[in-house]
């Protein structure tokens, strides 16, 4: 590889984001083995299972509805779950004090530690996108809508990774928001069922879950069904991803809880 | 006259607790000097020594690496500087080569350069048959040794060792101090924290005591003995805790004590 050699930033960033990565390729039966088996067993149960006796959903075949659902919660759940252990066992061990007293950044050191997740994410979705193509074959009807969309599904929930682990004290900290915050509102946003099935006050409630949009961008790049403004959803989860971003990129200017 | 290692210039540390660690420090410390910092525990040095690291940040103060200001001018500060901690703060998922490895790329250093100096840091540190082990499986002077080697494997110009020998046996403790001898002969200036007191007198050209976040004096180990009215070092560190009626010229043992 002569005549190509990266400067000492790209070595630092390349070598924080590596890093993360290799962190939970060490443990890829928890990290990558567990997430794709629970998807396949939501998929055999929801799919194969229930799609037996519900057939279609607007139209669509029941088990091609919930699969774009399933993979968003693939890779919001493994992005979110990957930054937020990542940081907190980091901090626990004191760790990260290896990258804070490096010449890295605010932002590179955010971006890596976003990066890990973001990956995982990525690879347990592809993966269960692969799988399903084969074996159901699903759509990809606006590639132009999903691919955005799963960028930024995975960066919001990265960045919500980051924020939790930081703030984290315990490892009670990143069950709870997992457990009782996350899990309870991506199977209400309607990852195995329509919305519009719903009856009221709970159709109208499920417009407040920020994750029904999120779900519903995703299976509209799948199989082209939305119950929802397409151009709105993704201005707002764009914005939202910035926010968050711009939030977390504050904290780690501040030092807050990572430098005394 | 050359820019000093460290200039630190009324460094205040309060924590968000209250607790005022750091009360007006100021201390220099020339280019390729061994410079020891010597307090009881709680007195100041760990602070110090974060600030100085990015690992805390000062409520006010300056402090200088080669003229770099470690907050306006971080990088080139940081990247100065090598900190072996106290405690043992290994990441458990690498394994011994990785430690250094990493340390090294986050300090952007190439690949081909990085290997080669892994390689001789490891035969070095007699840590070479344990560089695919995973650190949490090492002893604890394996991890002492593999600390100091990470802190050194960006080459740092700043060495800062905070009581690189807590809890070590004999052997590694003299292994430890010849190194560190030998790369301050080299030019790496070596800001080091120790509780033996003769080693300090030994290692170090200055000293200086810290106490209730302030230095109390600073010089020579036989100035600072002297200013305390003292003999020996440790005699002025008994004063300057309150502690006279431990000297040992008043029990008459001579071994050395650990404070």
């Amino acid at each position: 590889m002569s005549g190509f050699s990266m400067t000492t930033g790209q070595i630092r960033f390349a070598t924080l984001w590596r890093r993360e990565v290799n962190r939970f390729m060490k443990i890829k039966k928890q990290t990558l083995g567990g997430p794709l088996l629970e998807t396949f067993l939501y998929i055999t149960v929801f799919g194969a299972a229930l799609g037996s006796r519900i057939k279609q959903l607007h139209g669509i075949e029941y088990i091609l509805f919930v699969i774009p659902g399933l993979i968003m919660m693939a890779l919001a759940t493994n992005a979110f779950t990957n930054n937020s252990s990542s940081i907190l066992q980091q901090k626990f061990q004191g760790a990260i004090q290896d990258q804070l007293s490096s010449p890295a950044s605010p932002a590179e050191l955010l971006l890596a530690l976003s990066l890990g997740g973001f990956v995982r994410g990525l690879m347990v979705a592809t993966i269960t996108f692969v799988v399903s193509v084969v074996l159901v074959g699903l759509p990809v009807d606006h590639v132009l809508v999903l691919i955005p969309a799963l960028f930024l599904v995975g960066f919001f929930f990265s960045q919500l990774g980051v924020l939790i682990g930081v703030r984290a004290e315990q490892f009670d900290d990143v069950a709870f928001a997992q457990t009782f915050i996350l899990q309870p509102l991506i199977f209400l946003g309607g990852v195995f069922y329509s919305a519009s099935l719903l009856p009221q006050p709970w159709e109208t409630l499920t417009r407040f879950n920020p994750i029904f949009y999120m779900i519903s961008l995703v299976r509209y790049g799948f199989v082209g069904y939305s119950e929802i403004s397409i151009p709105l959803a993704l201005a707002a989860l764009a914005f939202a991803t910035a926010v968050l971003f711009a939030i977390n990129l504050r904290l780690f200017s501040s030092g807050y809880k990572l430098r005394a | 006259m050359s820019v000093p290692a460290l200039n630190i210039v009324d460094l205040v540390k309060t924590y968000p607790t209250g607790v005022e660690a750091l009360r007006g420090v100021s201390l220099e410390i020339p280019n390729g000097e061994l410079f020891g910092l010597l307090g009881p525990n709680g007195a100041g040095k760990s602070t110090l020594i974060h600030c100085t690291t990015g690992l805390a940040q000062p409520s006010s103060g300056t402090i200088e690496i080669f003229g770099h200001d470690a907050i306006g001018d971080y990088a080139e500060a940081r990247q100065a500087v090598g900190l072996a901690p106290q405690e043992p703060n290994l990441d458990w998922f690498l394994t011994v080569e990785e430690t250094l490895d990493y340390h090294a790329g986050y300090f952007g250093m190439p690949k081909r350069e990085r290997r080669e100096r892994t390689t001789e840091l490891l035969e070095t540190f007699s840590l070479a048959e344990k560089r695919d082990e995973r650190t949490r499986t090492l002893s604890g002077g394996m991890k002492r040794r593999l600390i100091l080697a990470r802190a050194v494997m960006h080459r740092p110009r700043l060495l800062i060792l905070d009581e690189p020998t807590a809890g070590v046996d004999v052997e590694l403790r003299l292994e430890l101090w010849h190194y560190v001898q030998k790369i301050n002969e080299e030019g790496t200036t070596i800001l080091l924290t120790t509780h033996y007191l003769e080693e300090a007198e030994q290692l170090c050209s200055r000293i200086a005591f810290i106490t209730g976040g302030e230095i109390v004096a600073e010089g020579s180990s036989q100035s600072v003995a002297e200013s305390f009215g003292a003999s020996s070092l440790e005699d002025a560190y008994l004063a300057l805790v309150g502690r006279k009626e431990l000297s040992r010229s008043h029990i008459g043992v001579e071994e050395e004590v650990e404070v």
